[in-house]
């Protein structure tokens, strides 16, 4: 189970609101992922969490057959979606058959409690596909 | 600036590496590191430069480095940092050039403790942002790997015969985990058991336990040592994101620019290389550092590996059998230099009858020598957004 930092605390109760928030650099506007100090781009300090569309596409997935460990279910998908905003998001994919996906789909936010303090981010397809 | 032999690779040794050896981590690098020591003619008291990810505690997990390596060893340092591979020899080599020490030992390894059902620990560290979606390793290189696909057309097949290949190496090594467990086809490893598409197993690392250690010094010192030296002639490095931190990519595309800059300040030319010891951690590995190493295009990288890699070609990659059939040990990346070292030495176990006198017949059914190699190019490890090679060669 994730475990949110000082820095990070804020995304995690975006989550839970159901909101997907990224950092948005207050100089040059930019968003970033994962979290970090510093704009990625012009460096600076001051930044703002931000809501975004919880829209993107897929960029590359992986049909993991063999799970980490009895905790996860196989098989499952891996992805990484570029989001609307820009930056790239390393998630799960669900609610669609694993045939039906591919890089440049369009997929959105789905957000499923873990625990009390943790809702997690997954991805669905925007037109769900019936397997 | 041109090559210049200053800087050599005196001694090395790698331990048994084996699955489930019953050994801890401290005493697998313990004995590699004396081992490496010896095989140069060198003692633990005229080393004062150490180089290794981490100390390893008694279980032999990657834990945070112990910056007292110089009071466990009861003797000062003059260099401490925590890296390994390539990048730890290019940073031993620059503070010996430097002065700032004289004799770097580079240790490494590891010993898994692994429980039913899970895979090894290592692959799936408890980051907030990946360890929730599962994406074990062999997920974040698969996911690098369906991405280069798309954008630069390499294939699945070519990923299988590149694994086919590599595994035929490690067949005729008597010292790899899967020595004697070919030969293997193309269709054989497409058959094998899924892990994280498009990877079977064969296209992955193993896992298993065993240790290694590279001994570094400068010309003077390397006069003194057994073996002729095996000179460091440069090379690069490159940092660019961290794998399970942030999502996997191909920003390490990026990184050509840098190696081929590596070679020019060398003095050396692509063509004038032979064994290219690639880090395969996976089977789409060895396209994409013949691309950013500069070899060839993006996007040749497919063709242009297999044309080049086999035992008699133009660049043989990993003729000891690499990540994927002699040894992945945690900490494995030494053994790209290691080979190297062992091949230009003609210290090649394989199965030719006259293998331990140096005597190979290069039927490729049994041998695994490389004919006279002189110049070669040994990768660091791609994981973590790292890349990274050192140029090394022998007189």
């Amino acid at each position: 189970m994730p475990v949110p930092s000082p820095l990070t605390l804020p995304f995690w109760e975006g989550t839970r609101a159901h909101k997907l928030l990224l950092q948005r650099c207050r100089k040059c506007g930019a968003f970033r992922w994962t979290p970090q100090y510093l704009c990625t781009g012009c460096h600076a300090e001051a930044y703002d969490w931000t809501e975004t569309s919880g829209r993107g596409v897929i960029y590359a997935f992986t049909r993991v057959q063999r799970p980490a460990s009895p905790a996860f279910k196989a098989p499952y998908v891996v992805a990484v979606v570029r989001l609307e905003e820009g930056p790239l998001m390393l998630t799960n994919i669900v609610g669609s058959a694993p045939d039906a996906l591919a890089i440049g789909a369009p997929v959105e936010v789905r957000f499923e409690k873990a625990s009390e303090d943790i809702t997690l981010y997954l991805f669905q397809p925007v037109a769900p596909v019936k397997p | 600036m041109t090559q210049q032999r200053e800087v050599a690779i005196v001694g090395v040794c790698a331990t048994r590496q084996q699955r489930r050896s019953g050994r801890s981590a401290l005493s697998l690098i313990t004995e590699a590191t004396e081992g490496a020591l010896a095989d140069a003619g060198l003692a633990m008291r005229d080393v004062d430069g150490y180089v290794a990810f981490t100390f390893p505690g008694g279980n032999g997990r990657q834990g945070s480095f112990d910056g007292n390596i110089a009071y466990q060893f009861g003797q000062p340092f003059g260099l401490v940092a925590q890296m390994s591979g390539a990048m730890a020899v290019l940073m031993a080599a620059a503070a010996i050039r430097q002065g700032t020490a004289s004799v770097v030992v580079i240790p490494a390894g590891g010993s898994q403790s692994v429980q039913a059902g899970e895979t090894a620990d290592y692959t799936r560290p408890a980051f907030e942002f990946t360890e929730w979606t599962g994406s074990i390793t062999p997920a974040q290189f698969a996911l690098i790997a369906q991405r280069h696909m798309h954008e630069y057309g390499s294939t699945v097949e070519q990923f299988a015969r590149i694994a086919a290949e590599i595994h035929n190496h490690g067949h005729v090594n008597p010292e790899a985990v899967m020595f004697g467990k070919g030969p293997w086809t193309l269709e054989q490893v497409l058959a094998a058991r899924m892990i994280a598409e498009p990877f079977t197993q064969p296209m992955c690392s193993l896992v298993n336990d065993g240790a290694s250690c590279i001994v570094v010094t400068s010309a003077e010192r390397a006069r003194d040592c057994r073996h002729p030296p095996v000179w460091v002639l440069g090379g690069a490095m490159e940092y660019m994101g961290n794998s399970y931190y942030e999502a996997p990519s191909l920003a390490l595309m990026d990184s050509r620019p840098r190696m081929i800059a590596g070679f020019q300040r060398a003095g050396i030319r692509h063509d004038d290389t032979d064994i290219v010891m690639c880090y395969d951690h996976f089977a789409h590995a060895p396209i994409m550092q013949m691309e950013t190493l500069g070899f060839c295009e993006p996007g040749e990288g497919g063709d242009y590996a297999l044309e080049v890699m086999g035992l008699d070609g133009r660049h043989p990659v990993c003729p000891d059998g690499g990540n994927l059939s002699y040894s992945h040990n945690m900490i494995p990346y030494n053994f790209k230099q290691i080979e190297i070292v062992r091949q230009f030495r003609n210290d090649v176990p394989d199965l030719c009858p006259g293998a331990a006198q140096g005597v190979h017949t290069y039927d490729r059914a049994i041998c695994r020598k490389v004919r006279d190699p002189k110049l070669a190019v040994a990768c660091g490890p791609q994981t973590e957004g790292r890349h990274s090679f050192v140029l090394l060669a022998k007189d």
